[in-house]
């Protein structure tokens, strides 16, 4: 994986280690980053970011003690072996709770019948980015 | 956790600099009332501040330049005011308008600004002169404001200090030179574990590098935070004007509401880690919004007065 692969948005209300967090957790719920797979080392994402390494740091260390990631000697962070596989239907689905609970909290906001927020919703998961 | 918490608990060499309520009064006009802060090793802290808000007095405080009213400032270990030869080449200070040398050409000054500085790092100064195109023959004085702030910069990077203190460090860059500059600080906070105090109004360099956050208002620190934590313990509620008629006290974790046109509230709460929002807020007619640094200092700062309570 590269480092240029992840994005940030610095002036996103959501903080930097979260955003980095997150993605590499759906890269792996996915299967697109398989288990044994390199990161980038925290250098290279702060460098190519231009954002503190701590941060970079913070959000390794928040997936490895989760168990998505782990430490090899010299070789650095990697997809840790048995969780890293694509995880079931359920699992995955669990990644995207926040951001459902988020819509959720939105469309009532806006008053919206759920059929009209679920067929566009539905649009947009079948048409081929 | 907090790297800027008072000391007392922790031990003071933990902390490269602890400044403790600093007054200031310029013409009878308070420029600093009660400022106290310090910054950890490593610690990259953004101060944040409206035009005049007192960040450049502060840090003329913080290097010595300036004696404060009251209140005392320790850099490395030394009171700012009487710091000695040895700590102050361990101490890195670019001021906004960098002028001193000005008749010095780019090579002749950096060369003999060098020559008092044990760690000076030539090759580094090379090195960025290059990547910077900036002519080492070239007279400071002739130099554009961007390319000046450049010399300054590599100035002061190439001695290799500890404490950096920067002065509105990327104003006059240009997007290319100002991301190569947050990259360098970001770099050497983690890595040679640099410790930074940076003002700026850019809120997004500060977003993006800094550790730790201060809000300086009128003179005074109205908030001093962890990065990551300030965007997770603090939201804004907007509360419709119906709503707003049941909220004539202040709500738990309340630090700035204001009225807005419509006659409607926005209210910001903070909180202590990840507790939940208080019951109240949650009110129909209200909404949550996170919110992101600027969202955060533009509430806090541009609001002045008294805040309004429905009777």
């Amino acid at each position: 994986m590269e480092s240029d692969e992840l994005l940030i948005q610095p002036s996103s209300a959501e903080p930097i280690y979260r955003q980095i967090a997150q993605q590499l957790r759906r890269l792996i719920a996915s299967g697109r980053l398989s288990p044994g797979a390199d990161l980038p080392s925290v250098r290279d994402v702060a460098g190519r970011h231009a954002i503190n390494p701590m941060t970079v740091s913070r959000a390794y260390g928040q997936l490895e003690s989760e168990g998505l990631l782990e430490r090899r000697r010299g070789k650095g962070m990697v997809v840790a072996a048995l969780r890293g596989r694509a995880q079931s239907a359920d699992r995955r689905l669990q990644q995207l709770q926040p951001q459902l609970d988020e819509l959720a909290r939105q469309a009532r906001e806006l008053g919206l019948p759920a059929e009209s927020v679920l067929d566009r919703l539905r649009v947009l998961l079948e048409t081929d980015q | 956790m907090n790297a800027t918490s008072a000391p007392g608990t922790i031990e003071s060499r933990d902390f490269v600099l602890i400044c403790r309520n600093i007054h200031k009064r310029f013409d009878g006009r308070k420029v600093l009332d009660d400022v106290s802060f310090s910054i950890a090793k490593g610690a990259v802290l953004g101060l944040l501040g409206r035009n005049g808000a007192g960040k450049t007095t502060l840090m003329r405080i913080l290097v010595g330049l300036l004696m404060p009213e009251s209140g005392s400032a320790t850099v490395l270990d030394e009171p700012a005011l009487r710091m000695s030869d040895a700590a102050k080449t361990r101490l890195g200070y670019v001021p906004q308008k960098p002028e001193s040398l000005n008749w010095m050409t780019v090579e002749n000054m950096l060369q003999f600004v060098g020559s008092f500085y044990p760690r000076w790092d030539s090759e580094y100064m090379w090195n960025s002169l290059m990547r910077w195109n900036i002519s080492p023959s070239q007279r400071l004085a002739k130099l554009s404001p961007g390319e000046r702030q450049r010399v300054a910069l590599i100035r002061v990077l190439a001695s290799c200090p500890e404490l950096l203190i920067l002065d509105e460090p990327a104003s006059a860059l240009d997007p290319v030179a100002r991301r190569d500059f947050l990259r360098e600080i970001a770099l050497r906070a983690g890595e040679a574990g640099t410790s930074v105090l940076f003002s700026t109004h850019i809120v997004s360099d500060l977003e993006r590098i800094a550790s730790h956050v201060c809000f300086l208002h009128e003179g005074k620190l109205l908030l001093d935070t962890a990065m990551d934590d300030l965007k997770e313990t603090h939201v804004r509620l907007s509360v419709s004007r119906e709503a707003a008629v049941g909220l004539s006290k202040p709500l738990p974790g309340e630090i700035a509401r204001h009225r807005r046109p419509d006659g409607g509230m926005s209210i910001v709460l903070t909180r202590k880690d990840l507790t939940p929002w208080p019951a109240a807020a949650t009110a129909s007619g209200a909404t949550f919004e996170a919110m992101n640094l600027e969202d955060l200092f533009i509430e806090i700062t541009d609001h002045p007065g008294v805040a309004w309570y429905p009777r």
